[in-house]
């Protein structure tokens, strides 16, 4: 059975898929993490905060679309205003001060959540396009994990297209690069900081809203996902595109996979992935930094 | 050890007069009120309130008054809060936790103070089997008494294999293990069983693949709180359903994850102690005075916590509100017997678990709503011993 | 303000707090008594990873790995083996320190942020294991954990208050110990390599051999912590092995003030009190400890004690 190729196949769209949605929550978190060393621990809550938009527009409207399109842009907003009261003096600071402030976020967003939306746990239906399933040699696969595999894809594309053409995109390798050479040529590293945080916030809130009729909408969602897409990032090597994309895919293959073919150890298969990927090569799988 | 705890009781004790007939009678509740399981601890104490409300809240003129802490469903501090509310507080008895790890934090130290416990909810089968003890009364379930007429009632109605899935932690287990004793005794195959992580699974996706493979008649499933929306919503969309049926503990469609579960759940067929469709009179005027008041269904766990409080209530007016002797009120609470919105409930004295019926339901769609259907019953089961043996003052 | 006048400021402060433990035990009930005893437990744990964290600016998400170690080799010595709790003891250092020669031998050639999640991998192994052990009650976890015996010296330890005053010894033994490992040339190692790394390598100093030998005596106090925790509750579970439980050391740690010693004493007390009491007053009691952490950093910047030197440092120059 395990050699199956059809229950491979399966296997290997459903740890695309789990890929898909870690690759949205990671990018943002690493690209400002390799950018300012910006340490994130709220980032979570963000994608909390997108799946309750989401759930809220959806039910009020009926329309899953327009969740899809308001959540990540309600959430950006949040991200704009946090950054601008809070985290904008945060970004000297040491990152200790950045671990105490985010962790403290962390528990504020969860009780305004539980505060706003209560303690039950909600579903989002999805559009009768997005429903049902399709016949993958000769199993049926639920069309809308194509979907978000589709779009997180789509998300790569985009993101590799901006880096490579754009103004912002040049700003941000140069960042990356190297910040003090960059700010010394006179590139605002505030100015693209500014930008790939509220991006990622963006993408935070929209993994939640996508992962909310596979996942659920429920308090605490925030904490389930963190410690997963740290590991993307710090796997593929903060700052990079291609990296937290390896990442995300690793850790997606390695969770699904690993629960299949050795259950005994499917609760530490991705700290062992991490542990061995840190040890052979210390600065992630993807080196983002050459200064 | 025992001496000391004795004598520190008789000090704190020896310091305030005996409860007179006006002293309130102090009730300490440790459940969950933060975080992710806030949900079950205001269930169950909306619950308490309720019945409190119904059955009256003062007894031999001593007005009953909770007092409320946050177990954070963690052992530690729910054995902390414990502490703080007979030091503290001097409670008189004390109601909780949800969990079955914060009980066993708990379970020795109310055991060696000897201040009556009562469980809404935590089933682990120790608790009344190898690790009862006469202080620990639970009026929720155990682990094993909802499963285990599981596999005798599913072999008979003709699934001869079963697949076995539950969260990887000690309930998972207890009630995984009810069944497959009760299946593989009729003559039923266990063909397969997963244990996915408790906290870490979030896409069943890989373990479905592996069931469908694995062709079983059906499968038998333990899951709560997100993971439950989740599996039920992943079957639902993998369209598993179809070549194999969904049985199991009947947490997976409780009222408190059907709203987010909605038409996914229907189809799924579950043994519990408790479902909001039960046809009494007692269970009717439980749900108006509930969904009055707050406006959702009540549930498995509102009820749990509505027959504790009722349970603690009619004890008390046996003693005549006393609450000092308190091997007199636990004598008190093996009395009681009522019928509740779950039917037919006692206090079994061996054990010191409940007696009580187990309904075996379907979810159904029912016009616009998604509902428990109950399609059988199970009349007054009873947990055997299972190791337990009540010896006053033993650690 | 120099270093000395800064030593000063410290141990006065260490002096203060101390009086107020033995003030508060002197009038506390029963509950007093377990609530200094968990006060001072987390304050020990706190020390152990601020020796790390604020001294050789290695930061653990996996402290608690050693917490646990302790706490579950207590509970193994004593429920299965049989032996005395006095023993047990020292014994549990052992234990958390050679489970920290192990995983530092692997964790120190990381640094920054990847020393932070190799701590958390292992940590979260840990836990996993702990989880899943049949041997230790799984996540039941397991009870019946005894204290020592100390009736030669004419200390009951199953009295609370006889309990937190043996714990509060520890904690200020610890404190002593430990000031006395900052400020050793060791101490000052470490300190170097906190401050440029590169530069203490460039020096010929086995940096590694520092950072290991940093990590295992963390490892052994947090050890120490454990045992006395698992003594306390006379109970274990694997809720203490949690990566949670090393990020609230963490978060007491910059909340007192980091590299301070004291400062995260004064912390496990702020975080562990306002904790107690503000979840008894509301149940959105995390929203408000939530903002008190951000408030912290805006307002007290390095924490509690960090803001006290700063203020000291201000009323001094203004004195002078």
């Amino acid at each position: 059975m395990l050699l199956d190729p059809t229950f491979l196949a399966i296997q290997f769209l459903n740890g695309l898929q789990l890929a898909s949605l870690l690759f949205l929550l990671a990018v943002g978190l690493s690209v400002v993490f390799g950018l300012m060393g910006f340490i994130n621990l709220a980032h979570g809550t963000l994608y909390m905060i997108g799946a309750y938009i989401g759930l809220s527009v959806a039910r009020s409207t009926g329309s899953f679309w327009l969740a899809l399109v308001a959540a990540p842009v309600a959430v950006a907003l949040l991200g704009m205003v946090f950054h601008v009261v809070l985290l904008r003096h945060m970004q000297a600071a040491s990152p200790m001060k950045q671990v105490l402030v985010t962790f403290g976020l962390i528990f504020v967003g969860l009780d305004s959540v539980r505060y706003i939306w209560g303690n039950y746990s909600h579903g989002i239906d999805l559009p009768a396009v997005l429903a049902g399933g399709v016949s993958v040699l000769g199993e049926t696969y639920p069309i809308y994990r194509l979907f978000i595999i589709g779009l997180g894809l789509a998300v790569l594309a985009a993101l590799h297209w901006g880096l490579e053409r754009t103004r912002l995109g040049a700003l941000v390798r140069a960042g990356v690069d190297d910040r003090e050479t960059a700010a010394a040529l006179g590139i605002d590293v505030g100015l693209a900081f500014f930008a790939v945080f509220c991006l990622g916030c963006a993408l935070a809130g929209l993994a939640g809203v996508v992962a909310a009729p596979v996942l659920s909408v429920y308090p605490g969602m925030d904490m389930s996902v963190l410690i997963l897409t740290l590991i993307v990032v710090v796997i593929g090597g903060p700052g990079s595109l291609k990296g937290a994309a390896l990442g995300a895919l690793v850790i997606g293959m390695a969770q699904t996979f690993g629960q299949v073919l050795v259950p005994a150890l499917a609760s530490v298969m991705i700290y062992a992935v991490m542990a061995a990927v840190l040890l052979a090569r210390p600065g992630g799988l993807v080196r983002a930094r050459h200064g | 050890m025992r001496i000391l705890f004795g004598l520190a009781l008789a000090l704190i004790a020896g310091l305030p007069a005996p409860a007179g007939a006006g002293d309130p009678i102090r009730i300490g509740v440790v459940l969950p009120f933060s975080g992710v399981y806030a949900a079950l601890g205001g269930d169950i104490t909306d619950g308490m309130m309720l019945a409190f409300e119904t059955f009256g809240d003062t007894v031999a003129g001593r007005r009953i008054e909770l007092i409320r802490e946050d177990s954070e469903v963690k052992p530690s501090v729910g054995l902390t809060k414990t502490k703080k509310l007979v030091y503290q507080d001097q409670v008189d008895l004390l109601v909780g936790p949800v969990a079955s790890n914060v009980a066993g934090a708990m379970r020795d130290f109310v055991h060696n103070a000897e201040i009556p416990l009562i469980v809404p909810n935590a089933g682990n089968n120790l608790l009344t089997g190898e690790r009862c003890s006469p202080w620990v009364i639970r009026t929720s379930f155990s682990n094993d008494q909802i499963n285990r007429g599981m596999g005798g009632w599913l072999f008979d109605k003709g699934y001869r294999s079963l697949y076995l899935l539950a969260a990887d932690y000690a309930a998972g287990h207890q009630m995984m293990a009810a069944v497959k004793r009760s299946f593989t005794a009729a003559g039923g195959a266990i063909v397969g069983e997963e244990y996915p992580p408790l906290r870490e699974t979030k896409d069943f996706a890989p373990y479905l693949a592996k069931i469908k493979a694995a062709k079983p008649d059906a499968m038998y499933v333990f899951f709560a709180g997100g993971p439950a929306i989740q599996f039920v919503k992943q079957v639902h969309d993998f369209g598993l359903k179809k070549e194999i049926a969904l049985t199991g503990a009947g947490w997976l469609t409780s009222p408190l994850f059907l709203p987010a579960e909605g038409a996914a759940a229907v189809g799924f067929t579950g043994a519990l102690n408790y479902v909001p469709s039960i046809d009494s009179d007692e269970n009717r005027q439980f749900q108006n005075a509930f969904q009055e008041k707050h406006g959702r269904v009540g549930s498995e766990f509102t009820v749990q916590g509505y027959d504790t409080a009722r349970l603690i209530v009619e004890a008390l007016e046996i003693t005549g509100g006393a609450t000092d002797d308190k091997a007199a009120l636990v004598a008190a609470m093996h009395q009681v017997s009522f019928t509740g919105p779950r039917g037919p409930l006692r206090i079994d004295p061996a054990t010191n678990n409940v007696i009580q019926d187990i309904y075996v339901f379907e979810t159904r769609q029912v016009g616009y709503a998604v509902k428990q259907v109950v399609i059988d019953k199970m009349e007054a089961v009873q947990d055997p011993p299972n190791g337990c043996r009540m010896e006053v003052g033993r650690g | 303000m120099t270093d000395l006048a800064q030593d000063r400021l410290r141990l006065a402060v260490a002096a203060v707090m101390a009086a107020a433990a033995l003030l508060w035990w002197a009038t506390a009930g029963f509950f007093g008594h377990e609530l200094i005893a968990q006060v001072a437990i987390f304050a020990i744990f706190a020390m152990s990873l601020d020796l790390l964290v604020g001294t050789a600016g290695m930061v653990s998400l996996g402290h608690a790995a050693f917490f646990g170690a302790g706490a579950y080799a207590t509970a193994g010595l004593t429920v299965l083996l049989g032996w005395p709790a006095w023993l047990a003891l020292p014994a549990s250092m052992v234990v958390a320190g050679l489970l920290a020669v192990v995983v530092g031998a692997f964790a120190v050639r990381l640094a920054g942020v990847f020393f932070i999640m190799i701590t958390l991998a292992i940590g979260e192994m840990v836990h996993a294991y702990l989880f899943r052990s049949r041997t230790f009650g799984g996540d039941d976890g397991l009870g019946g954990i005894p204290r020592p015996d100390l009736g030669a010296l004419g200390l009951t330890l199953d009295d609370p208050s006889h309990f937190s005053l043996a714990v509060l010894t520890l904690a200020l033994l610890v404190y002593l110990g430990l000031r006395q490992v900052v400020g050793s040339p060791f101490g000052q190692v470490l300190a170097g390599i906190h401050r440029n790394e590169a530069r203490m390598r460039a020096l010929g100093c086995p940096v590694r051999h520092y950072k290991l030998a940093a990590f295992t005596l963390a490892g052994a106090i947090a050890g120490l912590a454990g045992s006395l925790a698992a003594q306390h509750n006379n109970f274990i579970s694997p809720e203490l092995v949690t990566w949670t439980t090393s990020g609230e050391a963490l978060i007491v740690v910059i909340v007192g003030g980091m590299g301070t010693l004291v400062g995260p004493v004064a912390g496990a007390a702020a975080v562990i009190l306002a904790g107690h009491y503000l979840s008894g007053l509301t149940e959105y009691w995390m929203f408000f400890m939530g903002l008190m952490f951000v408030a912290v950093v805006l307002i007290a910047g390095d924490g509690l004690q960090g803001a006290l030197e700063r203020l000291a440092r201000r009323f001094g120059r203004a004195a002078g």
